[in-house]
């Protein structure tokens, strides 16, 4: 694993920039991306506006007739130099009811086919695994997410589907994701989940958070019917607690 | 019996929404800041009726809607040339008119440019959310029930503030033609592409397609050469982000954009230049000038001292 011993920092235009810490998917280095968040939100510093953390880079939004580049980039330096995972606060673990059904895990069976395991043992192991959210974003609320058994790493659709349900929970290459509103898709729908990553109505619209770590819990058919009314009554809400699992 | 004061919407055109100054803090989470994507004739139509900025008004695009007014009021419509009339007789746009209960205005279609503003003294009190007013239509967030107008929809309208009309002079009305230019600075990934494909980038010109929308300009022009592929580990998708995809061609990300992407950018256009996107036609040709941030900073101060200095 590479952290580069001192960030990149890229202008992106006239308003923001992006701190790149290094050009690869791992948990450690992006705890540095939300570490370096985490100690801008309290540094508070005047001209700084939103931050977008992702994979490996913080993308940092500011007002320059309040705070000028240089004075932004030294800011930002120095607080990486700070920037560790120990800095940030406990993670949470949400727990996701999902259905691994093969009506609403639609290609359940031909990802078990590619994968030469039967549909069963894919669904059992998906559902056996701890993810990470490395970041949110994409469409509102959509976690990106690692975590699997390496028997489930499986090349991403040919042909990206041009809908797909909302809640849909799926898997490409290393990573799995879930749909929160309907949208296009290339990666191979296992199951699906009851509960709403987004929802506009709520006060506090979006579930999951960069740094958080998901669990899935197999349900049948009967009990994801059942959450669904009660979501959709407003009566359910997942079950979060906080403090890591192992990871 | 007084009832809240609303306009009502006779027509809504092809797509006209409630926009404010946008949805500020869920970035970070994959909700765009929406807002209007021409920002300086939004503010101007606002600061014409003596609103505050941040007020809501009406995004209009293409062709305009057709709305009645429930009492005396300033309105103003700037953006793009839409020969709006009132009760079918032509007025100016680019200053405060003064309305009467009853009153009906519409705009037609866009002559020069794709955006009017309408903005309505008091401003449009349609519910926020997460703390902004804006539509954004995919996600289903803002304006009205987070979709585009309707015939027969109804907006509640604020309390009038105490302002006399005033107008833009004719001198300092933007002229939208066919042609722009815009400045870019260079990144956050121009290190992926070749001289040569940076060369053709700020060659030019691109042609805006017709497939461009809120969420992005889809342009087609000069091959943008890459260095090796164009997938990057998926970061931050600044605002003006223009990311080059497999067939070499440019797409500036914009208002209602993705938060995140996997694709190289070349460049990013600066934040004054936007509005001349949103407002150059499907087939208009788009120009790149390549600035440092520096520069990019005394243009960002010019163009808001031109922006306070437009109203007389």
């Amino acid at each position: 694993m590479t952290i580069w011993p001192e960030p990149r920092l890229l202008p992106c235009g006239d308003r923001a920039v992006s701190v790149e810490l290094g050009d690869e998917v791992n948990r450690e280095l992006n705890a540095r991306v939300l570490a370096l968040e985490y100690l801008l939100q309290q540094a508070k510093l005047p001209g700084v506006g939103e931050t977008v953390p992702t994979y490996r880079a913080l993308l940092v939004y500011y007002d320059p007739l309040v705070i000028g580049y240089d004075a932004l980039t030294a800011a930002l330096r120095e607080l990486y130099a700070r920037a560790r995972p120990e800095v940030l606060p406990p993670a949470r673990t949400v727990e996701l009811p999902c259905c691994y059904d093969h009506e609403l895990g639609f290609e359940l069976e031909a990802a078990a086919q590619k994968l030469g395991l039967p549909p069963d043992e894919v669904a059992r192991l998906h559902a056996g695994a701890d993810y990470y959210v490395y970041f949110v974003g994409f469409t509102p609320g959509l976690p990106y997410m690692t975590g699997m058994p390496e028997q489930l790493t499986i090349p991403r659709l040919t042909n990206p589907r041009t809908k797909t349900p909302p809640g849909s929970v799926s898997i490409g290459g290393i990573q799995c994701c879930i749909y929160p509103i309907e949208s296009p898709g290339g990666f191979w729908v296992l199951g699906r989940t009851p509960v709403r990553l987004y929802d506009p109505t709520a006060p506090d619209p979006i579930l999951l958070r960069a740094g958080d770590h998901v669990r899935f819990r197999a349900i049948d058919r009967a009990e994801y019917d059942a959450l669904a009314a009660r979501v959709a009554g407003g009566r359910y809400a997942p079950k979060i607690s906080v403090g890591a699992t192992a990871q | 019996m007084s009832e809240r004061a609303e306009l009502i919407v006779q027509d809504a055109g092809p797509l006209t929404t409630v926009q404010d100054l946008g949805r500020v803090g869920y970035l970070r989470v994959g909700i765009p800041t929406s807002g209007p994507m021409d920002r300086d004739a939004f503010v101007l139509a606002n600061r014409l009726v003596g609103n505050g900025d941040d007020a809501a008004g009406l995004e209009c695009t293409l062709l305009g809607p057709r709305v009645e007014f429930p009492d005396e009021r300033l309105v103003a419509v700037t953006g793009a040339e839409m020969a709006p009339t009132l009760n079918g007789s032509p007025v100016p746009a680019w200053q405060g008119l003064r309305v009467k209960a009853g009153d009906v205005l519409r705009l037609g279609p866009a002559r020069s440019g794709v955006r009017a503003y309408l903005a309505v003294a008091g401003g449009l009190e349609t519910p926020p959310v997460l703390g902004s007013r804006s539509t954004f239509v995919r996600g289903q967030l803002g304006g009205i029930d987070g979709r585009a107008l309707r015939k027969g929809d109804r907006l509640p309208l604020g309390a009038v503030p105490a302002a006399r009309p005033r107008r833009v002079p004719p001198d300092r009305v933007p002229a939208y033609g066919t042609e722009a230019e815009v400045a870019v600075v260079l990144g956050p990934q121009d290190d992926r592409f070749t001289p040569a494909g940076i060369a053709a980038f700020l060659g030019g010109p691109y042609e805006l397609l017709p497939q461009s929308d809120r969420m992005g300009a889809r342009l087609k022009g000069p091959f943008i050469e890459h260095t090796r592929g164009h997938d990057i580990v998926s970061d931050g998708v600044p605002m003006g982000g223009i990311q080059v995809i497999g067939e070499g061609q440019p797409i500036v990300l914009l208002a209602d954009r993705q938060s995140a992407g996997g694709y190289t950018k070349v460049a990013t256009v600066c934040s004054f230049d936007l509005g001349r996107i949103a407002q150059l036609k499907p087939g208009g040709r788009l120009h790149f000038r390549r600035v440092t941030v520096t520069e990019a900073h005394a243009m960002l101060r010019d163009s808001r001292r031109a922006l306070d200095a437009a109203i007389e």
